[in-house]
């Protein structure tokens, strides 16, 4: 007998051990977001033209890229977070999850565990890439424990938010429309807000309004009510 | 028609008509707003009450999974749309409000950002639950959507306390922020959009009651 604890973290292995083997879903998401923040900053780059003072242009940059980041994390989280449980369901192994003998908010917390960790390895590339790319960097008098935290917190809500509209498209007809119509609005709040917060972080801390704490409390305390709210009522997609 | 609705729509129609009286007549032009006041009463009942009415799908939500009654998913099925309804009327009002004080209908203020999300939001909702054919499992998966959609309203409802905003802090713990006259007017408004809104709630689930019993006797016949 384990705790629900480790139930979620064999499931997450379970899932990661999956996607090793199969490698393609955690490849797809990585190319997916290299094209998004290839065509963006295409895109962005267009200020040369819109913006002819270097300065001000970096601003611009700055601001814009920042955001786009989160922007196009957001968009590949509907690649990798889609398949939690719609591929368990499809395949036939939903019912073995839903019938072994382990609390239903463990499952949850174990695809929200696998989800965290996919999309972070993804980011590991991503940012430094998006950087490059999109234009912009961190500001250097914000603490690398705030771009931690934002990240950590970020992908953790998109995780938690991914995996529970996962769950919720299982029984619809057409899945891969419905998607989208669940996990968007419920990450937008998160990405308002990660975006907002990474812009600060680009910029550095402003001097009107909130700062990046009061945000990432925010922030938390979405996280919290995502994952808990989403671990209390999983059950109810598991027994239908 | 029993006697408690019959009591519903007399009350809602008289205090639809004072409502009108005071926003229209009653209230004086307040000083930096001038005429632009009578705008503000018809833009903030609806925001509260639509926030009510997504709060009354999360609550039908949680008693549907607790009671496993259908009756409360046809309720809060009908609040969504109502929501929906007074969402559309704030977004409306205070995009006329906006053109009207700053000259653009449309300013990504973060409570009319906030507000939209909430909109589309519980508009996706609605396309959910007619994306999902079975009737039991309708309900049950749009009972956890409805909860899991509610920090939408909550972000909506504070964000203009977390953000620099043009939208001013009406309602604080000390009270109202504006005259009494005004404050007034937006009490009787709130009244007289919250009835509207219960008047609106019982015809839509008597309706959808209905045609759920129809779409039943039609499966039964159908064998």
């Amino acid at each position: 007998m384990g705790s629900g604890l480790s139930y979620a973290l064999a499931i997450a292995k379970k899932d990661l051990v999956t996607q090793m083997r199969k490698r393609f879903e955690a490849f797809s998401m990585f190319l997916f977001a290299i094209i998004a923040v290839f065509v963006l900053g295409l895109v962005l780059s267009s200020a040369t033209f819109i913006v002819p003072d270097p300065e001000t242009r970096l601003i611009v940059m700055t601001e814009i890229g920042a955001g786009m980041l989160w922007v196009v994390v957001f968009f590949t989280g509907m690649f990798g977070f889609s398949p939690v449980f719609i591929s368990e369901s499809e395949t036939g192994t939903l019912k073995g999850l839903s019938l072994a003998p382990i609390p239903a908010w463990s499952v949850y917390l174990g695809k929200v565990i696998y989800g965290f960790i996919l999309m972070g390895l993804v980011e590991l590339f991503l940012v430094p890439i998006s950087m490059g790319l999109l234009g912009f960097t961190f500001a250097a008098d914000v603490s690398p424990i705030f771009i931690l935290a934002t990240f950590c917190l970020g992908t953790l809500d998109l995780a938690a938010v991914g995996a529970m509209a996962s769950a919720l498209t299982m029984p619809a007809e057409s899945k891969a429309t419905v998607y989208p119509i669940v996990y968007f609005p419920t990450a937008t709040t998160a990405l308002i807000l990660l975006v907002e917060i990474t812009r600060m972080l680009a910029i550095g801390i402003p001097l009107v309004g909130p700062g990046i704490v009061d945000l990432l409390i925010i922030l938390s305390g979405h996280v919290f009510a995502m994952v808990t709210l989403s671990a209390t009522v999983f059950h109810f997609t598991l027994t239908s | 028609m029993n006697t408690k609705r019959m009591v519903l729509y007399i009350l809602s129609l008289i205090v639809s008509f004072v409502y009108l009286y005071m926003v229209w007549i009653f209230a004086p032009p307040e000083l930096n707003l001038g005429e632009r006041i009578r705008i503000f009463f018809q833009h903030v009942a609806p925001a509260l009450i639509g926030y009510l009415a997504f709060g009354v799908t999360l609550v039908a939500g949680v008693m549907y999974l607790w009671k496993q009654d259908l009756r409360y998913d046809l309720i809060g099925a009908a609040s969504i749309k109502i929501g929906l309804v007074f969402t559309t009327i704030t977004l409306l009002s205070g995009m006329i409000w906006a053109n009207a004080s700053w000259g653009v209908y449309w300013n990504w203020d973060p409570r009319e950002t906030t507000t939209l999300i909430l909109w589309i939001a519980y508009a996706c909702l609605i396309a959910y639950r007619a994306s999902v054919n079975d009737r039991d499992v309708r309900a049950q998966y749009g009972s956890v959507f409805g909860i899991i959609a509610f920090p939408a309203v909550i972000l909506s409802y504070i964000s203009i306390r977390i953000w620099e905003t043009l939208h001013p802090i009406v309602i604080t713990g000390e009270g109202l922020q504006m005259g009494p006259e005004h404050g007034m007017t937006l009490m009787v408004s709130l009244i007289a959009v919250g009835l509207v809104y219960l008047l609106i709630l019982d015809l839509t689930y008597r309706i959808d009651s209905v045609a759920e019993r129809l779409m039943e006797l039609r499966m039964q016949r159908s064998g």
